[in-house]
C-alpha cells in the first residue's frame, strides 16, 4: 500500500493555504508577509532540491556516497551549532564534529543492524533518513548546552575559579555546569516523550501512517526513533562539552578569553 | 615561601603591577590595604594562576609558577573571596562535591570536626540542610571560612572575609586566623580588627610599601 500522490493540481491547492496566513496579516497587520514569504520559498526550494537530490541518492544508494552525504550533513549541523552559540568556529569545530559524527553513526548503525537487520546497513533509505532525524535534535540540545556553559563561566567567572582553588580540576570544576546544560537541553524533550500520542501525533509517526503503514508500525518506528534520539542526544551533548574542555580552557584551567566570537 | 619577582600585569590601559616585588615568609600575617582597583583581588588571582604576569616570576616555595605546578599549588592554598561565588545548591550536597575531588580525596569528611568548626564561627549544624541561595552575606562568608579551615591548608588568601560580619564575629575570625603559627595568612581587608592585630603586619599595595 503506498501513499497517494499530490499531482501538480493537489499542490496548487497546498500552496492556496499559504493564503491563510497572507490574509490574515493583511487584515491585523502582523508584518510577517514578508517572514511568511520567504519561509515559504526558503522551504519549498530545500525540499524540492532535497527531494530530488534522495531520489539519486535511494537510486545509487552506494555506501561512499551515503557516508560522504552523511558527513556533509554532520558538518552542516556543527556549522549551525556554532552560529547559534557565542563561540568561535575554530575552537570549537573538530571537537564537536567528533561529538557529533561518533554517536550518530554508532547509533544509526545500531538500529540498522541490530534493530531494522538490514543487509545493507549504509541503505540510503534508513542511513540517511536517521542519520538525518538523530542530528537535526544533536543540534538543538548542543546549542542550548554549549551556551549554557561557556556564557555563566564567561559571566561569573569567579564561580567557576573558586572551584578551581577548592583543589578541582578543570573537569570537576566543569561537572555542575555539565550537569545544569544537560538538563536544560534534554528536559524539553523529555517532556515531549512524556506527552506524545496524547498531546500529539509526532512527524515521524504522521509520516509513517501516510506513506501507508498501519499504526502499530508506525508506533513501533516512533519508539525506536525516540530511544536513538534521546541516547543519542544526551551523548552528543555530554560529549559536546568534554571534547571542547581541551580547546576552550587552558593550561592552568582558565577560559580562555579568545573562545569567544568578538 | 611566597615571592613576586618584577612582576607586571596590566588591563588594557591600566598598569596594575609593574615590576612589583614582595616576599612572604612562611607563617607571616600580612593584612593588604589600599583603595580598589590599585591589585588587591589580583595578587590573590596570580598567586592562584587565575591571571598570569605578563612579565616577571612568581615563587611558591622555590619554584616557578608555571601551568604544570599551579595545580600542586592550588591545593596548598585556601582562598576565600567577599561574595564567595558558591553554586546553587544545598550546602551538605557542596561539601560532598569538594570532598570528592581528587585533590581533596585524602580528606576526611568527618561530622564531628564540621561541627566543631561550625561551631567556631556560631553556625547551627542545620546550616548543612540549607539551599546556599538562602544564606545571608555574613553565613555565607562564615561557611566559605569554614571550607577553607576543613580543607586543612595552611596558606589562606582572605579577600574581605569579615566585610559581612558583626564586631563580635570579625573578632574571633581575626583571632582564629592570626593565632595559629602554621598559617601563613594573606588578608585583603580595612577592619580594625585586622589591622589592629599585634601580629598582622600591613602592606600598602597603592604604594607598593610596608606600613611601619
Amino acid at each position: 500500500m503506498g501513499s497517494i500522490d499530490l499531482n501538480l493540481l493537489s499542490l496548487g491547492f497546498v500552496f492556496v493555504l499559504i493564503g491563510i496566513p497572507l490574509a490574515l496579516d493583511l487584515i491585523f497587520k502582523f508584518g510577517l508577509t514578508k517572514n511568511i514569504l520567504q519561509s515559504v520559498l526558503r522551504m519549498s526550494v530545500q525540499l524540492l532540491l532535497i527531494g530530488i537530490f534522495l531520489r539519486y541518492l535511494f537510486l545509487w544508494n552506494n555506501p561512499w556516497i551515503n557516508v560522504s552525504w552523511f558527513l556533509i550533513m554532520v558538518i552542516t549541523s556543527v556549522f549551525s551549532v556554532v552560529k547559534n552559540t557565542p563561540l568561535r568556529l575554530k575552537t570549537i569545530f573538530f571537537p564537536l564534529f567528533l561529538a557529533f559524527v561518533l554517536p550518530t553513526f554508532f547509533l544509526v548503525i545500531y538500529l540498522n543492524f541490530l534493530v531494522l537487520h538490514l543487509k545493507h546497513i549504509f541503505d540510503a533509505r534508513y542511513f540517511i533518513i536517521l542519520a538525518g532525524m538523530l542530528l537535526g535534535n544533536c543540534l538543538r540540545s548542543n546549542i542550548i548546552a554549549l551556551s549554557s556553559v561557556y556564557n555563566q563561566i564567561k559571566s561569573y567567572p569567579k564561580k567557576y575559579l573558586y572551584l578551581l582553588s577548592l583543589g578541582a580540576s578543570t573537569y570537576e570544576a566543569i561537572l555542575p555546569y555539565l550537569t545544569e546544560s544537560v538538563g536544560l537541553a534534554v528536559k524539553p524533550f523529555l517532556a515531549t516523550m512524556a506527552t506524545m500520542g496524547i498531546v500529539a501525533l509526532p512527524g515521524m509517526m504522521t509520516g509513517v501512517i501516510l506513506g501507508g503503514a498501519s499504526p502499530e508500525i508506525a508506533v513501533k518506528y516512533q519508539i525506536m526513533i525516540m530511544f536513538a534520539i534521546l541516547s543519542n542526544g544526551l551523548l552528543a551533548v555530554v560529549l559536546g562539552i568534554l571534547f571542547t574542555l581541551k580547546s576552550c580552557f587552558d593550561d592552568f584551567g582558565c577560559l580562555k578569553n579568545q573562545v569567544f566570537k568578538s | 615561601m611566597i615571592e613576586f619577582h618584577n612582576v607586571y600585569l596590566s588591563f588594557g590601559q591600566k598598569t596594575i603591577f609593574s615590576n612589583f616585588n614582595l616576599k612572604i615568609k612562611k607563617g607571616e600575617k600580612i593584612v593588604f590595604i589600599g583603595k580598589s582597583g590599585c591589585g588587591k583581588s589580583s595578587l590573590f588571582e596570580l598567586l592562584l594562576g587565575f591571571k598570569k604576569p605578563e612579565k616577571g616570576n612568581i615563587i611558591f616555595k622555590d619554584k616557578k609558577l608555571d601551568a604544570s605546578y599551579i595545580w600542586q599549588v592550588r591545593r596548598q592554598i585556601a582562598y576565600v573571596d567577599q561574595d564567595v561565588s558558591f553554586p546553587n545548591q544545598k550546602v551538605f550536597d557542596f561539601l560532598n562535591f569538594i570532598f570528592s575531588f581528587k585533590a581533596n580525596k585524602h580528606l576526611e569528611f568527618e561530622q564531628n570536626r564540621l561541627i566543631s568548626v561550625l561551631e567556631k564561627f556560631e553556625l547551627d549544624y542545620n546550616i548543612i540542610n540549607k539551599d546556599i541561595g538562602e544564606l545571608s552575606g555574613g553565613e555565607k562568608q562564615r561557611l566559605g571560612l569554614v571550607i577553607a579551615i576543613l580543607l586543612q591548608r595552611e596558606i589562606f588568601l582572605l579577600d574581605e572575609v569579615t566585610s559581612s560580619l558583626d564586631k563580635k564575629l570579625k573578632q574571633k575570625v581575626v583571632d582564629y586566623f592570626m593565632s595559629s603559627h602554621n598559617f601563613t595568612v594573606l588578608s585583603i581587608s580595612h577592619d580594625p580588627e585586622w589591622l589592629e592585630h599585634p601580629k598582622a603586619q600591613i602592606y600598602n599595595l597603592e604604594l607598593k610599601k610596608w606600613v611601619v
